[in-house]
């Protein structure tokens, strides 16, 4: 649980604060401090505050200088002589063994709490490790309003989302910036070009380029200081109309193939926009009227039929409309946030010569030193680049599939004037809480049930004598020694039968190692999320991360093995590698952990004699630390 | 093979100090520091970097790291930006390296005699142990500490060089205690894989001999070449006329002794298999060379090198407080004689006084002080493991001297990645038993549990195996781990009881201590975690205070 914060807390942006004070009060924020008065929380150290389930009675500590201690001393003693309490472990856990799953499941809730809480044993059957599926169902339901640690985790992941799109979204603007800045530069250089063609095709305006042309400079400043309105407008005529020189080329190169228009859809839309008798935002609404439908809701907008068609690009036209009224509220004072309304008209565009060719040079990096006859290479029909799109709305996960697109951007538009943190409300909440409250006609059940991994289960039995795993047919308990041998016969598949067990059970191998660390104090936990066999935590997940991955290694030194069969495994360097990799990327260290297996006469002599008590300490652990060795950076 | 004679007459540059024998030379290495012979690269990257700096301000540091454009997006400053950094990586490869000749110490000859040493006893060094190497041992050793000194490989040694230079100051040995009458002595001799490097980096001519190495290094010491860099006492003047003579010697007999070798000819030479006398496994090379590279000095190991048992009394522990002493005390903790049920539960329901009982009876470890040790391993298996310490690595800011070096800052092991699979508990205890303890730092292993990771990590003896796999080198660091060193369970009764108390200080004393672990956990998760972790050990203060 705690492993998938690292990343999300480290990378946050150092803007965070106070993007996340725009965004706090619309949020769902789980630790918010204006949220509803809550139940003091219990803190962790005193939820896990056993680190085993046993219990223990220290006397008080006897200091000589301080004489009342000794009384202290003695009243507690005499307590505990006069009043014993029950035997430790007071309470016997039941588990009961399942072998379809190869685990011992726990059914009753008390227990569930208990292991988890007092060692970190087991895991939910529906859920990560803390067994919380029904907590997290109540909250979903909106029927508890605290929060779990998977919400948090989902909105700690959109968190990190949203702040990779404004990352992206920087670096687009500075991108557009700088394309801004040299086309400024290109349009001091060009001579005066012939704007009547392009008026005549597409442009309803004639008379803009037309009274901006004959001073480019001012139109460059103007073009850095005002909105994107202004702006686009600048630049369309002057590079388009500069095409409209030269001789337009056959459409042969794969860009040019790629950018004429693919569907009908686009060519009808285009003329309907056209036609589109709008009064003062006609234009915005002309440019920013198509979008290349990528997103998913763009791809369920589609229309399905010609009818649709035109009901739809009515409604998306709308819908636009006043989207692009609040970008003009904000795009008055920055200039980083009018490169960014300004960026999406451009990929959006479908209309005939667009800002697209005039800012963007779609073949300029082929190392062409005048980049105006690259500009030419464009062909006057709509463009549809393959473009990166960073709409608000497509950033969203939390669509319901019932919902038109065209309600999710209204929804969007008229929830906040920005169009960034318009999208933040709906990032910021997590999935599960955006389900609207239903009211339940039938008790919700807890379906969940706890998994006590065969090593926990045997450990809990023989280490700790915590847990009684019983039959699941006949519910009789199984003793220790009958488990032993289910969970040595269970550890290969298709499981043996008990004749073929020998001391290089898997099982054994794996308890070894696991016994070995939880007797040193550890909270060894599965690694199979890492790629290895166990991570060993030094107090317990919740409370920090594991720093250690260790991969178990089964070793067979003893000259006596020659005379049995057993599988050496021979594991290859890239197996080693590719597991340090994968370690050093969720930063743990690899231990290598190499249990050297007692020959078959030296275990079942033991086993006779005192047990598998005898037995395991014949199993011996040597840890070896793994690490990459950087030459670069140790000379 | 550069052979070029454009910078001959370049009277600025002096000759190399004049070496013919060890001494001399080793006092040279001594005194000048060299950590560094490779002068051409570095002059390259200064060259590449300035290049940088000159068209763009661009650090060095900016050329390597810096965020990846994957696409074009059109814009000039991106284009002008690659072609910038086009530009100086053409001027850089197109600048004109040049080798410097023999006197500037650029590079010297070297003669392939493969034979040379082979009737060489392999003993030799035992018994020159055995005999004089206490003598020579005493003289020198200044600092009081007993160095073991390196090998000399002697039979191994397949090239011997006219005179040193630069690069050879940390490659070669001589071979000492010759007769007076043995021809080329005092002489340097290369390893297979030193000669090979040098080859490669052009700062060794190497030459196949046509006539006997008593023609060419008579027993007397004089030369057959009026070379001046084999005069002792040669100044800057005598060179150039002795440069004059030479070249009009050369005229005629230049071929007389032998011809050149190309470099072709020298991998066919010195590379060979594994074991094979007087030559080197191209594995090794690669590493060797590789790490040559990278600025290390490295020596080769001693072939065999007996396993170097725990220091016990280091690893033995003192109680640190009264209280762990009085616990320690206890006759129930200690008793390494627990009678467990042979089925558990290893634990008996009881009454327990402390965790750390509780974890005593779940230990099946043997007792601390006989740790087991490593598994007894047939001498004859161990000798052809691939696990050995083939290397000896020191870093380059280490003072290196090639005749007595400092106890190596790596041992190395040379792996084939495709041969090998990872190494068996026999074959990586018995490497790890072939090199002296390495013990975390000191302030680590006082450091109690805050150094807990760091000595862990560290482990308590290391080796470096380079994985070669073809020619791609991959180093690991392989530590003895020292996990059961770390009782973890020792911590959890103070922890305990400090949760105790905090339940019942609520408000007023241990308040202190939990006030801001409240505040910690109702953070974020993982952080508010964390906070926990180290407020568990700030407990004891708290507790201490409330007492």
């Amino acid at each position: 649980m705690a492993e998938n914060m690292t990343t999300t807390t480290m990378s946050q942006p150092s803007d965070s604060p106070s993007k996340s004070g725009e965004v706090a009060p619309t949020s769902i924020e789980p630790a918010a401090p204006p949220a509803p008065p809550r139940p003091q929380r219990v803190p962790y150290h005193q939820i896990y505050k056993l680190p085993a389930p046993i219990r223990t009675f220290p006397l008080p500590t006897f200091y000589p200088s301080n004489p009342l201690s000794l009384f202290h001393l003695a009243v507690a003693w005499l307590r505990q002589v006069l009043l014993p309490p029950p035997a430790e472990p007071s309470v016997i856990h039941e588990g009961i063994w399942d072998p379809d799953t190869r685990s011992v499941h726990v059914k009753d809730p008390k227990s569930i709490r208990a292991l988890w809480e007092q060692g970190f044993y087991g895991k939910g059957s529906l859920s990560r490790s803390e067994p919380n599926w029904f907590k997290r169902e109540l909250t979903r339901r909106g029927l508890d309003g605290t929060t779990v640690s998977e919400e948090r985790t989902v909105s700690r992941r959109e968190e990190r989302k949203q702040a990779k799109w404004e990352r992206a979204k920087a670096e687009l603007e500075a991108i557009e910036k700088q394309k801004l800045e040299e086309a400024k530069l290109n349009s001091e250089t060009v001579n005066a070009a012939v704007p009547e063609s392009l008026a005549v095709e597409s442009e309803p305006q004639p008379d803009v380029p037309s009274a901006s042309l004959p001073d480019p400079v001012l139109s460059a400043a103007s073009a850095a200081t005002s909105s994107h309105a202004v702006l686009t407008e600048e630049f369309v005529p002057k590079t388009v109309a500069h095409g409209h020189i030269v001789e337009p080329k056959p459409p042969v190169g794969p860009l040019e193939l790629l950018a004429l228009p693919n569907s009908y859809a686009l060519v009808r839309g285009e003329e309907l926009v056209i036609s589109h008798p709008e009064p003062a935002t006609a234009k915005e609404t002309a440019r920013k009227e198509f979008k290349p439908p990528v997103g998913p809701i763009e791809l369920l907008a589609l229309p399905n039929s010609l009818a649709d068609l035109v009901a739809v690009s009515v409604v998306s036209v709308l819908s636009e409309d006043v989207g692009i009224d609040e970008d003009e509220y904000t795009t008055e004072d920055q200039l980083e946030a009018s490169a960014l309304t300004n960026d999406e008209p451009e990929t959006s565009a479908t209309e005939a010569n667009d800002t697209t060719s005039s800012v963007s040079p779609p073949l300029s990096a082929d190392g062409l030193p005048d980049s105006q006859t690259t500009q030419e290479d464009v062909p006057a029909t709509p463009e549809r680049r393959k473009s990166v799109r960073f709409s608000p709305t497509v950033e969203s996960t939390t669509f319901q599939y019932t919902d038109a697109a065209s309600e999710v951007k209204n929804n969007n538009g008229s929830s906040d004037a920005e169009p960034i943190s318009s999208a933040a409300p709906v990032v910021q909440k997590p999935i599960i809480s955006n389900v609207e409250p239903v009211v339940l006609s039938e008790e919700l059940v807890d379906k969940e049930h706890f998994q006590l991994a065969p090593e926990e289960a045997f450990f809990l039995a023989f280490g700790l004598g915590a847990l009684r795993v019983v039959d699941p047919v006949t519910k009789a308990p199984i003793s220790n020694e009958e488990l032993l041998t289910k969970l040595r016969a269970n550890s290969y598949f298709p499981p043996r039968s008990v004749d073929n067990l020998g001391p290089e059970d898997p099982f054994l191998v794996q308890y070894a190692v696991y016994h070995h660390f939880r007797s040193l104090g550890w909270v060894p936990r599965h690694g199979i999320k890492f790629g290895v066999d166990w991570i060993i935590y030094q107090r317990g997940p919740v409370f920090d991360h594991s720093e250690f991955g260790i991969m178990v290694v089964p070793s067979f030194s003893d000259p006596r093995w020659s005379e049995y069969a057993h599988e050496e495994s021979k594991k290859s360097w890239s197996w080693l590698m590719g597991v340090n990799r994968v370690l050093a990327h969720v930063l743990k260290s690899l231990v290598l952990v190499y249990v050297d297996v007692p020959p078959p006469p030296v275990f079942d002599e033991e086993m006779k004699k005192g047990g598998i008590a005898a037995a395991l300490k014949k199993f011996t652990i040597r840890e070896v630390m793994v690490r990459r060795f950087s030459v670069n950076r140790n000379r | 093979m550069p052979l070029d004679d454009d910078l001959e007459d370049n009277p600025t540059l002096t000759p190399p100090p004049p070496t013919t024998n060890t001494a001399t030379m080793d006092e040279g290495a001594a005194a000048g520091d060299l950590e560094e012979p490779e002068d051409v690269p570095t002059a390259d990257f200064r060259l590449f970097a300035s290049t940088y700096s000159k068209t763009k301000n661009i650090s060095a540091q900016t050329i390597r790291k810096g965020e990846k454009d994957f696409e074009s997006h059109g814009t000039r400053a991106q284009q002008s930006a690659l072609d910038a950094s086009r530009e100086a990586m053409r001027d850089v490869l197109s600048y004109t390296r040049v080798h410097h000749t023999a006197k500037q110490g650029g590079w010297c000859r070297g003669w392939v005699f493969g034979d040379w040493w082979r009737e060489w006893p392999e003993d030799w060094e035992e018994m020159q142990r055995a005999k004089g190497g206490k003598g020579e041992g005493e003289g020198k050793e200044g600092d009081g500490e007993k160095r073991v000194l390196p090998p000399l490989h002697v039979r191994d040694r397949v090239v011997v060089l006219e005179h040193s230079n630069v690069a050879t100051q940390t490659l070669g040995r001589a071979v000492t205690g010759l007769p007076k009458d043995k021809p080329a002595r005092g002489r340097e001799w290369l390893l297979p894989e030193e000669a090979l490097y040098l080859v490669e980096r052009g700062s060794l001519d190497l030459w196949w001999p046509t006539r006997g190495i008593e023609e060419i290094f008579p027993a007397d010491g004089s030369s057959p070449f009026t070379n001046t860099a084999t005069k002792p006492t040669t100044t800057t003047t005598a060179g150039e006329e002795g440069e004059g003579q030479e070249e009009d010697e050369e005229e005629d007999d230049e071929y007389k002794y032998g011809f050149p070798l190309s470099l072709q000819a020298a991998y066919a030479l010195l590379i060979g298999e594994d074991g094979e006398r007087g030559k080197v496994s191209l594995q090794k090379f690669q590493v060797f060379s590789n790490l040559k590279r990278a600025g290390y000095n490295v020596i080769r190991a001693p072939s065999y090198s007996p396993p170097i048992p725990d220091d016990i009394s280091a690893t033995q522990e003192k109680p640190k407080s009264i209280s762990e002493w009085l616990i320690s005390c206890l006759p129930s903790s200690k008793s390494s004689a627990i009678d467990h049920p042979p089925y558990g539960p290893l634990v008996p329901p009881g009454l327990y006084r402390s965790y750390s009982t509780i974890y005593n009876h779940l230990s099946l470890r043997p007792s601390a002080t006989s740790q087991p040790s490593p598994p007894v391993t047939p001498q004859s298996k161990s000798e052809d493991s691939p696990f050995k310490i083939h290397y000896h690595l020191y870093r380059a800011s280490t003072k290196f001297v090639r005749t007595r070096p400092p106890p190596p800052d790596f041992y190395l092991s040379v792996i084939s990645a495709t041969d090998t699979s990872i190494p068996t508990l026999t074959e990586i205890s018995s490497l790890l038993s072939s090199v002296p303890a390495d013990l975390p730092k000191q302030e680590w292993l006082t450091g109690g549990p805050s150094r807990l990771y760091a000595r862990l990590k560290h482990g308590y003896r290391n080796v470096l195996l380079a994985v070669n796999d073809h020619g791609v080198i991959n180093y690991m660091r392989f530590a003895k781990g020292g996990f059961e060193r770390e009782e973890l369970f020792r911590g959890l009764d103070q922890r305990v009881e400090w949760s105790n108390n905090w339940k019942a200080g609520g408000g007023k004393g241990g308040g202190g201590g939990g006030g801001g672990k409240k505040s910690g956990n109702n953070g974020r998760g993982s952080r508010g975690g964390r906070g926990g972790g180290r407020g568990g050990r700030g407990g004891r203060g708290g507790r201490g205070r409330g007492n």
